[in-house]
């Protein structure tokens, strides 16, 4: 993807968007967990108050003993400790068990329900999506995406609940301990969030620079890296280590300023608390002098005062990652609300014969480049038709309109005289087995994956079937035989096994009609002879399109079709096709040029 | 681990002074609750004097002052530190980077191309974040910690004792917290990496599920991965959750028993003032913040030990080429295989064996045979990335550098540099790097003109493609080449090799993704092109090799057949074989 060279564009927008709506809709099943989280919260703000009341006050005795000595002081000390001791286990408590339920309603009512209704609408979306869409995209939004919408839920307790009501509270209660010392606690407190807030948009030119150039940082390890062979070859390695070198400076550059800015805003807002802390000891140094105002209350001021930092760092905190989590949460609605496959209900009657009639096709995946124009074909039962062309020429179109993967947009197919698009996809799939050349194999056990498409099949048909696609003899040489775990990467079974595999997958499968895709590459010659020998005893008798790259595939065909550009240019035999001397005629001889 | 310290010595000076730095600040932090308290115990013993307030207004002052150097030594000594990380870091992936292109091709695809990513981008990016994360607490908390301890003494000896015994307790449990919640990390990150795997296994596979009409099935394995893996991360959560309210639990602890013990000690006249048991508990406050904001970057810190480790597995790593310096050697194109055998290390069968080749100035030759048949292990040879394990293989060199030495010289005493200047390929992953194509084509002649580069596009039948291009030459590609077809990554990367002027052209599967047309057209134009050079084509398409002078067929690392294409027909079994599986027979 290339959008990481380009700086997303920022939207300056309110809380409560579109998408801010929308999220609130969303978490509406929680708000019984979010209240409840609320309820401990108060209890927390109880003890964030009555925790300093009292410790001011313990304090307060002791410079009462200093003014007057007498016996007892340790003593009458105890109760208010054990109030403190009991307030402090409450609170400890009481912050374990809040996190304790934000942790299960995020993980697992919110982020897991989500990515479960994204997996949802994985099946009901059109395969052209899938084709369009880069997989690591819809992992990105299914994974990252819904792990930043949850930060909204701990944004909503954290900024609603807990930090305006934690700052009310204190700063009511500043003012009716004294409303002199409280006037610079309040008035200064903003200050030092309003100063983070804006090192924080500061920084955050710097960090974006930083992480895009990071972006083309790691892109440019990954080229040199699989590149590694050719840069060797042409002895490039002093050219592009320079070019590293300096794409990587200009990284770091850009991290110091960011770092450095993220850095400083705890000191910063460190200095602002002392700066208030100052004035209150100025002031309350100067009404303890003059108007003999009890230590205790300067005491309980300072213990708040600090108090009241912590809900404005979390405000702050809270609105700062609003904007991802709205990014973010578009990008999953995105995703969620994408126009889903329109599926009719109407159903084959048995038995099939296997005559296929393109009337009249018309296809294009982009509208502004016609691809197939009135294709018109009519394939009886037990026919072979064979796509050929150049490479890139489009000849999984013709796989793509028969699964209905894609949707024709003018004309008609028909199975045995039925409109497909009148049966639902799954029906109309129902008629097909297919063997494709990317084989696609699930992590599983290779039975398993042979019984993918007829899961009711006994062990002795998926041994039957895979005796019969040469599969047999290489699976009992496994370790554990029909039960061992294979997968797309799986180094245990070549790649000429794993076609082989996805043969005995149709055999099993026994559906009248057949898509084959021939394999050309990655398969040594013997493996091929016998891919080929599977393959033709799974055409037996049925009406099968192949996709042929060999020329005995196409020469016994009993319709070649001929791709160009995405178009049928020719149709008919072998032999007809020759003597017409038109592009088949040019492919066909093309190889034996010099 | 000490190995990567090693990178960090340049800046010793600079640390020291980051560290100095940080130590002020420390201080100025400490001093302020000292100074706090006296103004209250001012406020209460010198309540009569005249000068009290006087005394309250200095003493504000110097906390203003305190607090606003506090700022700026802690600012500088970011600054600094982060200049220091910054170039720590870049010369880390430097050095990897450098490493990796000393490196073997052997030893490249043991580690593998995307470890060895995970590696300079990663792993070096977490040791930069934690040090980053860490660096200003590594130096203040300990400062704090003793520097609140010291001062604690100060006012009271024994009362500071509970300090020194509940801070390092408090770290150790949360040192011994992490190492257990790293654990339950590791496992969510494994079931996440599972997930992962699930979503794309089903995107690719869409086409298959959809034919067998089995989505339930896929979403049901994608439902029961995503429950697995919440309950995991609510797990590792929930257990990091414990930290925060039990450093802040113990700490709040341990300032109750100060004012109780100070109640307690002043009772007996120590000298104690209810000041000092103020400022005592201020610095409780001051490391349970410490504490607190670092607790998650200590959980961290196992992060660090595994990213460490795999970062000197590249650094240490000793799979290194053969870096003997080049001698600017001109071959003449002749190549002699006597003999050689190539067995990969680990593998009980030769991947090559008993190889006798004889390849003449001039010749185009082909190399026919199946996957696993030992053709790409031949070409990686003639590369000079691996050294035969048996037999010798000599290159001829033609110039007068080559000095008494016989004509033909044998590759293993050669620099591989001087080998590569002197073999042109096309590699069959057409390995392509992001940039214009003008770009990528100089790599293998950095002063070509601009007629040259056309010309090698014209032969390998990508010009027309490029002139439909508003930029033409400068025809911008995506990394990996993603915005062009397989075909074309193929023809520009013959065009690339083509360009480079070599007595040896080798071409090692690269016409796989042409259709025949093409093929035939590209053949056409690299033989009149390149005719005196040695051309060996590497293929497992007949038609790619029925043509040439020779054809070497290649079956399980032996040499099987050689000679022309009728010969062969004749006399190979295998090759009549291949020629009948892939033409139908005698389709001609």
């Amino acid at each position: 993807m290339s959008t990481a060279n380009h700086p997303v564009k920022k939207e300056k927008s309110r809380l409560f968007d579109e998408t801010g709506k929308r999220l609130l809709r969303e978490i509406k099943p929680l708000w019984g967990w979010i209240l409840l989280s609320a309820l401990l919260c108060l209890v927390l703000i109880g003890c964030a108050v009555a925790a300093p009341e009292l410790l001011g006050g313990l304090v307060d005795r002791l410079y009462a003993w200093v003014k007057a000595p007498g016996p007892g002081l340790a003593k009458s000390l105890l109760p208010g400790l054990g109030l403190l001791l009991g307030i402090y286990a409450l609170q400890g408590a009481v912050t374990y068990g809040n996190s304790y339920l934000l942790n299960n309603v995020v993980s697992r009512y919110f982020c897991a329900e989500l990515r479960i209704r994204l997996s949802a609408k994985l099946c009901r979306l059109p395969v052209s999506y899938v084709d369009k869409t880069p997989a690591g995209d819809v992992i990105d939004r299914m994974m990252e995406d819904v792990g930043n919408m949850a930060d909204s839920i701990y944004g909503i307790v954290e900024i609603l609940l807990t930090g305006f009501l934690q700052m009310l509270v204190i700063a009511v209660i500043l003012f009716l301990t004294d409303w002199r010392m409280a006037i610079p606690v309040v008035l200064l407190s903003p200050l030092s969030v309003l100063l983070s807030a804006k090192m924080a948009t500061l920084g955050e030119k710097h960090w974006d620079k930083h992480f895009n150039l990071g972006g083309e940082l790691t892109a440019l390890a990954e080229e040199a890296y699989t590149n590694y062979p050719t840069t060797k070859a042409f002895n490039r390695e002093a050219a592009l280590q320079e070019k590293y070198d300096e794409l990587s400076m200009r990284h770091q550059r850009n991290g110091i300023f960011g770092n450095f800015l993220s850095a400083i805003v705890q000191p910063v807002i460190v200095f602002v608390d002392a700066l208030a802390y100052i004035a209150v000891a100025v002031l309350g140094g100067w009404l303890i002098v003059h108007r003999n105002l009890p230590i205790g209350t300067v005491v309980t001021v300072i213990f708040f005062a600090r108090q009241l930092s912590a809900p404005l760092e979390r405000i702050a905190f809270g609105l700062s990652f609003v904007q991802h989590v709205k990014s973010a949460a578009k990008r999953v609605f995105t995703l969620l609300d994408l126009p889903e496959e329109h599926d009719p209900s109407g159903t084959v009657q048995a038995p099939i014969r296997g005559r296929v009639e393109f009337r009249h096709v018309d296809f294009s995946y982009d509208p502004d480049k016609p691809l197939i124009r009135d294709l018109s074909m009519d394939v009886r039962p037990g026919q072979k038709v064979a796509i050929v062309g150049p490479t890139g020429a489009g000849k999984t179109t013709i796989v793509n309109l028969l699964m209905r993967f894609y949707d024709i947009q003018k004309g008609q197919i028909l199975i045995d005289g039925r409109d497909i698009s009148q049966l639902s996809r799954a029906e109309t799939r129902r008629l097909f087995a297919m063997v494709l050349q990317d084989t696609w194999l699930f992590k599983g056990t290779v039975a398993e994956n042979v019984c993918y498409g007829s899961p009711e099949a006994t062990r002795a048909q998926i041994e039957e079937a895979c005796d019969c696609a040469y599969c047999d003899h290489f699976i009992r040489r496994l370790p554990q035989g029909y039960d061992t775990v294979i997968s797309e990467d799986s180094t245990a079974v070549s790649s000429g096994q794993k076609q082989l595999l996805t043969i005995a997958r149709a055999l099993l499968a026994d559906r009248s009609l057949l898509i084959l895709d021939e394999a050309t590459s990655n398969v040594d010659t013997r493996t091929e002879l016998l891919i080929q020998k599977a393959m033709d005893r799974l055409m037996g008798g049925r009406t099968c399109f192949v996709i042929a790259h060999r020329l005995s595939t196409i020469v016994d065909a009993d319709v070649i079709l001929v791709i160009r550009d995405g178009q049928i240019v020719e149709q008919g035999r072998h032999r007809d096709l020759l003597a017409q001397k038109g592009f088949y005629y040019e492919l066909f001889t093309s190889q034996y040029q010099i | 681990m000490r190995k990567l310290l090693v990178y960090l010595k340049p800046y010793r000076g600079r640390i020291a002074l980051a560290t100095l730095l940080m130590a002020v600040s420390a201080i100025c932090n400490l001093l302020l609750p000292t100074l706090m308290s006296n103004v209250l115990d001012q406020g209460v013993y010198g309540a009569q004097e005249a000068n009290t307030f006087g005394f309250i207004l200095k003493t504000a002052g110097w906390m203003l002052g305190i607090s606003a150097l506090s700022l700026a030594s802690v600012a500088g000594g970011y600054w600094v530190v982060y200049h220091v990380i910054s170039g720590y870091t870049w010369s880390l992936r430097s050095a990897l980077f450098r490493k990796v292109h000393t490196m073997t091709l052997a030893e490249v695809g043991r580690i593998g191309a995307s470890n060895l990513v995970t590696r300079s981008t990663h792993d070096v990016g977490t040791l930069n974040w934690v040090i980053s994360m860490l660096c200003g607490s590594i130096i203040t908390i300990p400062l704090m910690f003793l520097g609140g301890v010291f001062l604690c003494m100060r006012k009271d000896f024994r009362l500071s004792l509970v300090i020194v015994c509940v801070v390092p307790l408090l770290l150790a449990a949360v040192l011994l917290m992490s190492k257990r919640i790293d654990k339950l990390w590791e496992i969510s990150d494994e079931y996440c990496d599972k997930q992962n795997d699930l979503v794309r296994e089903r995107l690719r596979g869409i086409r298959v599920i959809r034919a067998f009409d089995r989505e339930l099935l896929a979403h049901g394995r994608i439902t029961d991965a995503t429950r697995v893996m919440a309950d995991n991360i609510i797990r590792a959560n929930v257990r990091m959750a414990i930290i925060d309210p039990m450093a802040a639990f113990v700490l709040n602890t341990a300032a109750l028993v100060i004012v109780y013990l100070g109640g307690v000690r002043m009772e007996r006249g120590s000298g104690l003032t209810p000041g000092d048991v103020f400022a005592m508990i201020q610095y409780i406050n001051i490391i349970l913040g410490a504490i607190v904001s670092v607790s998650f970057a200590i959980v961290m810190l196992p992060h660090v030990r595994v990213a460490a480790r795999r970062l000197s597995q590249v650094t240490e790593s000793t799979g290194l080429e053969d870096d003997r310096p080049a001698r600017d050697l001109h071959f003449d194109g002749t190549i002699d295989l006597e003999g050689v055998g190539f067995t990969y290390p680990g593998s009980a069968l030769p991947a090559l064996s008993e190889l006798n080749l004889h390849i003449g100035a001039g010749e185009w030759v082909s190399v026919i045979g199946g996957t696993g048949s030992g053709k790409s292990t031949l070409a990686e040879l003639l590369l000079a990335f691996r050294d035969p394990t048996a037999g010798t293989l000599r290159f001829g060199v033609a110039d007068a550098h080559a000095g008494p030495w016989d004509r033909m010289q044998d590759a293993a005493e050669l620099s591989p540099k001087d080998v590569r200047a002197n073999v042109s390929c096309a590699l069959q992953k057409s390995m392509l790097y992001a940039g214009t194509v003008a770009e990528n084509l100089r790599m293998a002649k950095p002063d070509a003109t601009d007629g040259e580069l056309w010309q090698a596009l014209e032969h390998a039948q990508i010009a027309d493609f490029l002139r439909q291009k508003p930029e033409g030459l400068n025809f911008k590609l995506e990394p990996a080449a993603t915005n062009i077809s397989g075909g074309q990554k193929q023809r520009l990367a013959i065009a690339r090799a083509l360009l480079k002027d070599a007595p040896i052209y080798l071409f090692d599967d690269s016409f796989s993704a042409l259709d025949f047309i093409t093929e035939a057209r590209v053949r056409r134009a690299i033989n009149e092109r390149l005719a005196g050079r040695t051309r060996i084509v590497i293929t497992q398409r007949v038609v790619s090799a029925m043509h040439s002078d020779r054809i070497f067929v290649l079956s399980d690392g032996a040499l099987v057949g050689a000679g022309t294409h009728a010969e062969l027909l004749e006399r190979c079994a295998i090759y009549r074989e291949i020629y009948t599986s892939q033409t139908g027979g005698g389709a001609a």
